[in-house]
C-alpha cells in the first residue's frame, strides 16, 4: 500500500464544490448498491424492529388501555421505535462496510484516485439517510396497513422521514468515525452493545412514565429517549413545535458532532500516512 | 488433547482399535470448549454481559407490564429467562467451535478417532453446559441483588438450573446438527435466529393471559412456555407438580429431537 499512498500524496484532489457534490453522490451510489447487493447484512435492519413491534404490540396491548397512555394502541407506540431501532442498526451496519473497504484496500484506491476526500466519508453518511428514508417508508407502510394511525398526517410522515434520516447521518457519521479510525469491522461490530444500551435504556419500547428508579433517570438522561418520544409525538398527539425541536434538532446536533469526528478520524488517517 | 484422541487408542491382540472411552473423549472434548474460552475470552463476553445486560434492560423497561400482570418484582419474571437466554448462548459458541474445527482440517482427525460417534455430541453438548454456568449464575445474583423473591426456596433457583442447563444442551445439539449439514458460519447466524424466535415467541414477555391475538396463539403451543413456567414457577409462587412435569417433558422432547438432529447431520456428513 506504500507506494499506493506516496502517489495519493502527490495528487491533488480537485476544488471544485459541483465536483465535490458529484463525487459524493457516486459514492453514495456505490454504497447503496452495495448495500442492496448483500440483502443478508440489510434484512436484519427489517426483520429485527418489525419483530419486537409485532411482540410488543401483542404483548402489551393492554396498557395502552391505561387512562395515561401516550397513544391510542401499543402498536401506534412502537412505530417510532422500531424506526429508531431499524435506522440504529443500519448505520452500524454501514460503517461495517466502511471499515471492510478499508481492510480490503479499496479505501487506498480511493485515495490515491482524485476523489475529494470528503466525499469518502460524506458519500457513506449519503447511503445510510437514503436506507434510512427507505426504512421509514417501509415501516410506516406495513405499520399502517396493520391499523396504525399517524396523527399528524402528512406533515407527520414528513417529520419522521426527515428525523430517520438525520438519525442516520448522526449514527452513522459517529461509526465511521470509529469504521476509519480502527479500520476493522471486527471493532465496529464490537461497538454494537453501545448502540444496544443507548437504544433500550431509552423510551423506545416503552413509556417513560411507567419506569421506575434509577432506570428511569438514564432514560431520562439519554437523548434517544428525547428524539424517539419527539417521533412518537408525530405518530400520536396534534402537531407541536416540541415535536421537531426533539425530533429534528437534537439528532442534527448530534449528526454536526459526529461528522466532524469522521472527517477528523479520517484527516488523522491522511495525516499518518 | 488434540493428538491423544487420535493416537492413543489401545489395540486388541488381532490389532482392531478399540479407541478410548467414549466418556473420556467426551471430556476431553469439554476441556477443549474450555480451553478455547480461555484463549479467546473476546469472543466468550458476549455471552455473560448480553443476559445480564437483557436482564436489566427488559426488568427496567417492561418491569410495569409485568407488575401490571401481579408479579411483584420485575426480576421474578426475568431472571428465568435471561438464564435459559444466556445457557443458550453456548450453543454459538458451539457452532463456531465447530466451523473453526472443520476448517482447520481438526474434526476430520476427530471423525478417524475410534470412538463412538455420540461421543462427537456429547463432548460439545457438555461444554456447553460449562459455558452456560458463568452466565447463569451472575444472572441469578443480579437477580437477588436486584430483590427477586424466592417463595420456593432453593428448589426454585435448581428449577431455574434445571430449565437452563436443558435449554444448553438442546441449543447446543441443534448447533451441532445445523452446523454438520450447513458447514459454514450461516449455521451459527441461523442457530441463534432459531433460539431467538424460540424464546421471544413464548411468555419471554408477559404471561399467556395478557397476550393478545396471534402471540397468545403461538405461545401457548411453543414448548420454551412449560420451560419458562418450569424455571419461574420458585420466584412466582410455590413449587408445584402441575408447574413441573410439563417443562421437563419440553426439555426432554427438545433434547431426544435435538440430538436425532445433531447424530444424523453427523452421518451425513461422513457419507
Amino acid at each position: 500500500m506504500t507506494a499506493a499512498t506516496a502517489t495519493a500524496t502527490h495528487v491533488a484532489p480537485p476544488r471544485s464544490f459541483a465536483t465535490a457534490v458529484h463525487h459524493t453522490l457516486r459514492l453514495t451510489q456505490r454504497s447503496v448498491l452495495g448495500r442492496l447487493r448483500q440483502p443478508a447484512a440489510l434484512a436484519p435492519s427489517f426483520i429485527f424492529p418489525l419483530f419486537f413491534a409485532a411482540l410488543g404490540s401483542a404483548s402489551f396491548q393492554r396498557m395502552s388501555k391505561l387512562p395515561d397512555f401516550p397513544a391510542s394502541s401499543f402498536l401506534n407506540y412502537t412505530a417510532a421505535g422500531a424506526i429508531v431501532q431499524g435506522v440504529l442498526f443500519a448505520a452500524t451496519s454501514s460503517a461495517g462496510d466502511l471499515a471492510t473497504d478499508i481492510e480490503q484496500g479499496f479505501f487506498e484506491r480511493l485515495l490515491v484516485s482524485p476523489v475529494t476526500r470528503t466525499a469518502i466519508v460524506i458519500g457513506r453518511l449519503g447511503s445510510a439517510m437514503v436506507v434510512a428514508i427507505t426504512q421509514v417508508f417501509v415501516f410506516l407502510g406495513i405499520f399502517l396497513a396493520f391499523g396504525a394511525r399517524i396523527e399528524t398526517g402528512v406533515v407527520g410522515f414528513i417529520g419522521l422521514t426527515v428525523s430517520g434520516a438525520l438519525l442516520a447521518l448522526a449514527m452513522s457519521g459517529l461509526m465511521s468515525g470509529i469504521a476509519i479510525r480502527s479500520g476493522s469491522p471486527e471493532v465496529v461490530q464490537g461497538s454494537f452493545p453501545m448502540v444496544f444500551a443507548l437504544l433500550f435504556l431509552s423510551s423506545s419500547f416503552f413509556p417513560r412514565q411507567y419506569m421506575t428508579g434509577w432506570y428511569k433517570t438514564v432514560a431520562s438522561w439519554n437523548p434517544m429517549s428525547h428524539v424517539v418520544e419527539g417521533m412518537q409525538g408525530f405518530m400520536n398527539q396534534p402537531l407541536d413545535i416540541d415535536q421537531f425541536l426533539r425530533a429534528w434538532l437534537i439528532p442534527l446536533g448530534i449528526a454536526t458532532v459526529s461528522i466532524m469526528f469522521g472527517l477528523r478520524a479520517l484527516a488523522n488517517r491522511l495525516a499518518a500516512q | 488433547m488434540n493428538t491423544s484422541i487420535v493416537n492413543d487408542a489401545p489395540r486388541s491382540a488381532t490389532g482392531r482399535e478399540h479407541g478410548g472411552h467414549p466418556l473420556s473423549v467426551s471430556g476431553a472434548l469439554v476441556r477443549r470448549t474450555l480451553l478455547r474460552v480461555r484463549r479467546m475470552p473476546a469472543a466468550f463476553v458476549p455471552s455473560i454481559v448480553m443476559p445480564v445486560f437483557q436482564l436489566i434492560a427488559f426488568s427496567g423497561a417492561f418491569g410495569a407490564a409485568v407488575r401490571l400482570a401481579g408479579v411483584k418484582n420485575a426480576m421474578d419474571w426475568y431472571v428465568p429467562l435471561n438464564a435459559v437466554q444466556g445457557a443458550s448462548f453456548g450453543a454459538m459458541g458451539v457452532s463456531f467451535g465447530l466451523i473453526n474445527d472443520m476448517q482447520t482440517g481438526f474434526f476430520d482427525r476427530l471423525l478417524m478417532a475410534p470412538t463412538k460417534r455420540w461421543a462427537l455430541i456429547v463432548g460439545p453438548m457438555a461444554g456447553s453446559i460449562a459455558r452456560a454456568a458463568l452466565p447463569v449464575a451472575l444472572v441469578i445474583v443480579i437477580g437477588f441483588l436486584g430483590g427477586m423473591n424466592v417463595p420456593g426456596g432453593p428448589l426454585a433457583i435448581f428449577y431455574v438450573a434445571v430449565a437452563a442447563t436443558g435449554i444448553a444442551l438442546v441449543a447446543s445439539a441443534f448447533a451441532l446438527g445445523l452446523t454438520y449439514r450447513m458447514r459454514n458460519m450461516g449455521a451459527a447466524t441461523l442457530t441463534q435466529f432459531a433460539i431467538f424466535f424460540t424464546i421471544f415467541l413464548s411468555t419471554s414477555q408477559v404471561p399467556l393471559s395478557n397476550m393478545a391475538g396471534w402471540l397468545h396463539a403461538v405461545a401457548r403451543v411453543n414448548p420454551m412456555t412449560n420451560v419458562l413456567r418450569l424455571a419461574r414457577q420458585g420466584l412466582l409462587g410455590d413449587i408445584t407438580w402441575n408447574d413441573t412435569w410439563g417443562g421437563l417433558l419440553a426439555i426432554a422432547v427438545m433434547l431426544f429431537v435435538s440430538c436425532w438432529f445433531a447424530l444424523s447431520g453427523l452421518k451425513s456428513l461422513e457419507k
